[in-house]
């Protein structure tokens, strides 16, 4: 039986729409924690939004929802990772737009406030998923500045920010820029003992 | 103490998501602008949108096209939801194609001399004065100017043009094209476009792990302050968008090595 974080709704309480909100998590609840607060922003707050998918294709995603009855079909989702798989644009969802890469990081900027001018919600979040996954691909610099960007971007349209991490893996650099630029922050990541 | 005060010219608001800004206010109304881009690069669009938000704000606006059949430029444009065909029906924008204007001057001819790039200049001010037109764009100068064989020919003609379309009141848009957009390319194909032209603003690629990313610039525009910096463009069914280029991520020479 799948269980969601209550705690994590508790504290989406306390976060305003021009938010921005670091969810650590581990590499064993990832998905738990982020439907935890998926959940209640779409349900709870009765949000619209944006689910960015740099660690896995949305249809994976989407069929994870799915399988724990969570409907996603009014979330629209921009992955970065299907494009570079053969055949992986090919898919059954209307709710998906591709960018070709993850090192494309103003195109997804860019891709992510289309899905926002045309939505006809004033509640709208941002979910990116996550920080570790662009790492792979870009420069600790420019993954610095880009969500120093990311999160000044959203936050002066009042669009609430949710950046997924998991912080033992995320290079240094980042980790602490996130620490500085996120106005809240949602801690269910692993403990590590050094 | 009282501000001092600051002229500021009236401004051709573009419209165009972004650009207004970087532009602080708009284009000074009546300047030639040279639109440079290395192909794909969104010159069309971009100058097919500038018209089209200009016809939505009521202004009479005019394409002449060089370097594609009107009704295949029309067919293109269609995807974008920013565009409608009755704009074209209602004569809010009016499209020329060039190879037709030079059948009724009888310009059919490999290259122009003096009196030919004359009789040019006068067809297209005709047309700009009789129709009121606030709005022109050119696409492409470089097509155009590949049948004046003279340097000194191509800067008359596009000295004259632009000087009679800014005392006509119309903001032009004059597209180039250009095979590289690089720190050491030319903004125009035959060098004296950058130079005649109030505004350039540099169109292309920046390569970044062997993708292409769209890049804008505004690298000079008289009469107002702008932004220098380079700007990441998505051509979105909603028109062009723009966000500033991330400053880690802007190396656009193909041999220069990403973020270094």
């Amino acid at each position: 039986m799948f269980e969601l974080d209550q705690r994590i709704a508790e504290q989406l309480t306390e976060v305003s729409l021009n938010s921005s909100v670091q969810v650590r998590c581990g590499n064993s609840n990832a998905f738990m924690v982020a439907a935890s607060t998926m959940v209640p922003l779409m349900q709870m707050f009765e949000m619209t939004g944006v689910y960015i998918c740099a660690t896995r294709g949305a249809v994976e995603v989407i069929e994870a929802f799915e399988a724990i009855g969570v409907d996603v079909s009014q979330i629209q989702f921009v992955d970065l990772v299907s494009a570079g798989i053969l055949g992986g644009t090919d898919v059954p969802y209307t709710n998906i737009t591709f960018v070709d890469s993850p090192i494309m990081l103003e195109s997804v900027l860019l891709r992510t406030l289309y899905i926002l001018r045309i939505s006809s919600s004033a509640r709208n979040f941002v979910l990116l998923d996550s920080v570790n996954a662009l790492a792979i691909y870009n420069e600790e610099r420019m993954l610095a500045e880009y969500l120093h960007t990311f999160i000044n971007t959203f936050r002066q349209r009042d669009v609430l920010s949710v950046i997924l991490n998991v912080p033992d893996q995320v290079p240094p650099m980042v980790l602490s820029n996130l620490d500085l630029y996120c106005t809240d922050l949602v801690d269910r990541g692993q403990v590590v003992i050094h | 103490m009282q501000p001092a005060t600051v002229y500021s010219r009236d401004r051709c608001v573009t419209g165009i998501h972004g650009m207004d800004e970087i532009l602080r206010g708009g284009i000074p109304y009546g300047s030639t602008v040279l639109a440079s881009g290395t192909c794909g690069s969104g010159k069309t669009t971009l100058a097919m949108e500038f018209l089209v938000r200009g016809a939505l704000a009521g202004e009479a606006c005019a394409h002449f096209t060089a370097t594609e059949p009107s009704v295949k430029l029309l067919e293109n444009m269609r995807q974008y939801a920013f565009f409608e065909m009755s704009m074209i029906d209602d004569g809010l924008i009016n499209v020329f194609d060039m190879d037709v204007l030079y059948s009724w001057l009888g310009l059919d001819k490999a290259s122009f001399d003096l009196d030919d790039v004359h009789a040019l200049i006068k067809a297209i001010v005709d047309i700009v004065n009789t129709i009121g037109v606030t709005r022109l764009v050119i696409d492409s100068v470089t097509t155009l100017c590949y049948k004046i064989k003279s340097e000194q020919l191509i800067r008359d003609f596009l000295f004259t043009l632009g000087k009679k379309l800014a005392t006509l009141g119309c903001t032009t848009i004059l597209i180039s094209e250009i095979t590289s957009a690089t720190e050491n390319a030319h903004w125009s194909s035959f060098g004296v476009e950058e130079a005649i032209a109030d505004g350039i603003i540099v169109m292309g690629d920046v390569e970044r792990m062997g993708h292409l990313l769209r890049f804008l610039q505004v690298v000079k525009m008289r009469g107002t302050a702008h932004s220098r910096a380079k700007h990441a463009i998505e051509l979105t069914p909603l028109g062009v968008m723009l966000t500033p280029m991330l400053k880690w991520g802007a190396v656009t020479d193909k041999t220069s090595k990403w973020g270094s």
